[in-house]
């Protein structure tokens, strides 16, 4: 062997080995302090900072560098299990009483942006707020997670740096709700109306200035707790509502991280196609395609009409039409590899709609004759979904898989500004939603969107047996043994065609190269902290 | 000439009243409001928290209560709360009028730099090469709406350069030159489009004006061809054209929405789009008003114009 071999294979060694430790060249190298990051934003904040008030990833995503949970989802780990779940501001916890009690340390020497101390009193005050309990000393003006809280009977501030989560009954999932980037934590001594129109935190960057529709700016936080962190000075969220300028910013190099749930199968194509040396990163949403119906009037008050829906719709079909290839099959959890407690493949093939396109359509039209239905009496429906590009396009794939069967669908699209109101009054019969799960945990889904008498369970199915169900599950303390409950669950909804789900979104998530320390989550709402990012060139 | 100002400015105001009850009464009038947006960025909607909302914001009261209240505010000089940015709405409006002024100057410029002299030429020259030449680009100017040429210019400088213009605003007090590229390639799509309006007309009006007794008289006399253009005929043919000019410059005040969209310029024609979908009335209202305010002006400031243009115009008489 000459020594230019020699040469040559020392770095390919020690890649191998590298490789071989599970270590990527990339997380090899030492980190760079200063520089700044753009990253892009596809509409300004609403409302504000105030990550309590709302529940969309435009609110969370750019208020991530503000705040800090007591837990969150390792923020270098793209899984979001149990095992990945790190201390933020509890340093350590610990749970006691059979599951009954969840104590947390608190770390100590943490600062707000206004220099105030952070006690235990800050973290009674949000969740005393969140479940809207009676001792709570300021209110929400919307409280969208409130279900998410609902098992939780007291908050106790035992000492500045310890307090106690006493819960009602076992539920070992509330931790994974806790470590959504749903959950920060609120300064007791600020009107959480403040967080509207600025942001006290403890994170690692502090708000600098909010341009309304233009850009959120933050410089770095250098009280922030944890020393040398974050790297970088400052960020810039800038906001670009027309999509061709914003994939063109980010072409030109004018942004250098995307957003998140932003990039498509087919535009990630064309962007390394142009731009080869772009980081792209296909990983799950936590969305997915659904289909509501409203259960409480005919004629999707007969179980059979809905199971005839749920079969008529090729979920593969639909995965390959409307999204190219970028989403994968799924029941109501966010399948495996992407998510803990998801159905597997072949599991998922007994289920409506994922056989045989031809069988289950026989099957659909069989149900629908069942009911009284046929091609000589068809059904006629309005179905209602959102004027935005990515319902109607859904809706129209699903109207076309209905007609197939005898049902004929027309489509109604409804604004924004009264598509929940409308859902929630159950103002329709049929309509093609989208669903974010904030966590990956299956108590956050289901008392949020299957419980009975949940604002956001917009079918209003309501049934004993699966509420039971979901509280057994809740409660198991036994990880595997929760698995097969919540398999069962999620075949006994599907079945039932409760809220049928059509498939879960990925995400091209995309930044320069020099971007290190990114790592996107197969959850779009619980990264972006940025306090491990850092600049490399 | 003052009384005629004063009529003017009287009958602006009407106008404004007028304009005011159908902008309150569009508003509310238009499904769904501020309260179901913010439930929506909740995903849910309670009746309860609903009602508190409403309260807070003062929507509980008697639609004409609101209405008086939005009159006494705009005659305090207080334009109210974004419902939206909980702050004060003129905290907000404020840093959009220059930007959507500048805008709409910068591509006035442009199409009058533009559309006037090829106007002229094309008129000179009727049916040559030239003529049929310009007019294709005027045609083609008013066929191609300003957003899809600006996407167009973006796409392609990104694809062949790799560079578009800055997509954050940037003011002239911080960087000029970037400030200055920042807003030539918007005001040249737009200033296009715009100029072939302004070339067809001073076009069309030369060619009528050129016809006349007098222009035959002054060649005959014996003047050059230049000064016969120039100083006779454009100076008659040019008020259709300035009656267009006035327009255009009211029309991109407030029809500047898609191409502030593309070039991401955080001006009001934008702002008032995203003020309409989020129902944030103390916002459009103004907003609204504002235009109008700038359409009644600008109306006013052309014909006045007439006055110093063409002699034989006289108010007040």
């Amino acid at each position: 062997m000459t020594r230019s071999r020699c040469m040559l294979l020392v770095p390919v060694l020690a890649l191998a080995i590298l490789v071989g430790l599970g270590v990527t060249p990339a997380a090899a190298q030492t980190p760079k302090s200063g520089g700044h990051l753009n990253i892009m934003l596809r509409e300004d904040l609403s409302p504000g900072f105030a990550v309590h008030e709302s529940s969309t990833i435009s609110t969370s995503f750019p208020s991530m560098p503000c705040f800090n949970n007591l837990v969150v989802f390792d923020q270098l780990k793209r899984a979001e299990t149990p095992e990945n779940i790190v201390g933020e501001l509890a340093e350590k916890w610990s749970w006691q009483d059979n599951y009954r009690n969840l104590v947390f340390f608190l770390r100590k020497n943490v600062k707000w942006h206004d220099g105030q101390a952070f006690t235990s009193k800050d973290v009674k005050f949000t969740f005393d707020m969140l479940r809207e309990a009676p001792e709570a000393t300021a209110k929400l003006r919307i409280n969208p997670r409130k279900d998410w809280y609902a098992n939780i009977e007291a908050v106790e501030a035992a000492d500045p740096s310890t307090v106690v989560f006493r819960l009602k009954r076992p539920q070992p999932g509330l931790l994974n709700m806790l470590a959504s980037g749903y959950t920060p934590i609120y300064a007791a001594h600020v009107n959480p109306a403040t967080y509207r129109t600025a942001c006290i935190g403890t994170g690692p960057f502090k708000v600098k200035e909010w341009r309304k529709g233009e850009f959120v700016d933050y410089v770095k936080n250098p009280d922030y707790f944890m020393k040398g962190r974050p790297y970088l000075d400052s960020l810039r969220y800038v906001i670009i509502k027309e999509r061709g300028t914003r994939v063109a910013a980010l072409q030109s190099g004018q942004l250098d991280v995307s957003f998140p749930g932003e990039t498509t199968k087919t535009a990630a194509e064309q962007l390394k196609k142009a731009v080869p040396q772009l980081v792209i990163t296909p990983v799950a949403q936590a969305v997915s395609d659904n289909i509501i119906m409203n259960t409480k009037k005919a004629p999707f008050d007969n179980p059979k009409v809905r199971q005839a829906v749920s079969y008529a719709i090729d979920r593969r079909g639909l995965i390959q039409a409307v999204h190219q290839g970028g989403a994968v099959p799924g029941a109501s959890m966010q399948p495996k590899p992407y998510g803990v407690w998801g159905l597997l493949e072949k599991d998922l093939a007994v289920l409506p709609g994922y056989g045989k396109p031809a069988d289950m359509k026989a099957r659909a039209r069989k149900l629908l004759g069942e009911a009284g239905i046929s091609a000589q009496n068809p059904l006629r429906v309005e179905m209602a979904t959102r004027a935005i590009a990515i319902y109607v396009d859904m809706a129209s794939f699903v109207i076309n898989e209905l007609k197939q069967v005898g049902i004929e669908a027309s489509l109604k699209q409804v604004e924004t500004a009264q598509w929940h109101a409308m859902a929630t009054r159950g103002d329709y019969q049929i309509g093609a939603n989208l669903t974010g799960l904030g966590v990956d945990e299956p108590d956050a889904n289901y008392y949020e969107n299957y419980a009975c008498g949940s604002p956001r369970n917009y079918s209003q199915y309501c049934s004993e047996l699966v509420m039971k169900m979901i509280d057994q599950q809740s409660q198991e303390l036994n990880p595997q043994k929760r698995l097969q409950m919540l398999a069962t669950l999620q075949r006994q909804i599907e079945e039932e065609a409760a809220r049928p789900i059509l498939d879960w979104k990925l995400d091209y998530f995309t930044f320069w190269p020099y971007v290190k320390g990114l790592v996107p989550h197969d959850n779009i709402y619980n990264f972006g902290r940025m306090a491990d990012v850092w600049r490399d060139k | 000439m003052k009384t005629y100002i004063a009529q003017r400015l009287g009958i602006g105001l009407l106008t404004l009243l007028g304009m005011s009850i159908v902008i309150f009464g569009m508003l509310r009038l238009a499904p769904g409001d501020i309260v179901d947006i913010l439930f929506s960025t909740g995903g849910y909607v309670n009746p309860v928290e609903r009602v508190a909302i409403e309260k807070e914001l003062g929507l509980d009261r008697p639609v004409w209560v609101q209405y008086l209240e939005w009159m006494r505010q705009i005659l305090t000089g207080d334009l109210g709360k974004s419902y939206r940015y909980d702050l004060p709405a003129w905290e907000i409006i404020r840093p959009l009028i220059p930007v959507t002024l500048e805008l709409a100057v910068l591509s006035l410029i442009v199409s009058v730099a533009l559309g006037v002299p090829l106007g002229v030429i094309s008129a000179v020259r009727q049916d040559t090469p030239l003529d049929y030449a310009l007019r294709v680009f005027s045609l083609a100017g008013l066929s191609m709406p300003s957003f899809w040429l600006g996407m167009v210019i973006i796409l392609g400088l990104v694809a062949w350069i790799g560079w578009i213009p800055p997509v954050t605003y940037v003011s002239p007090s911080e960087n000029f030159w970037l400030h200055a590229v920042q807003f030539a390639l918007p005001s040249l799509a737009v200033g296009y489009r715009s100029s072939a309006l302004i070339m067809r007309i001073t076009r069309s009006s030369l060619l009528e004006v050129m016809r006349e007794d007098y222009i035959r008289t002054a060649r005959a006399k014996g003047q050059s061809g230049s000064v016969v253009i120039w100083r006779h005929a454009l100076q008659n043919a040019i008020l259709p054209v300035v009656t267009v000019i006035g327009i255009e410059f009211a029309f991109l005040i407030g029809g500047l929405v898609v191409t502030e969209t593309v070039f991401n310029l955080p001006g009001l024609a934008r702002f008032l789009v995203e003020a309409i979908l989020w129902r944030d009335y103390p916002i459009v209202q103004n907003l609204v008003m504002f235009i109008a305010i700038v359409v009644i002006v600008s109306n006013l400031v052309v014909d006045m114009l007439y006055g110093f243009l063409d002699p034989r115009v006289r108010y007040g008489h």
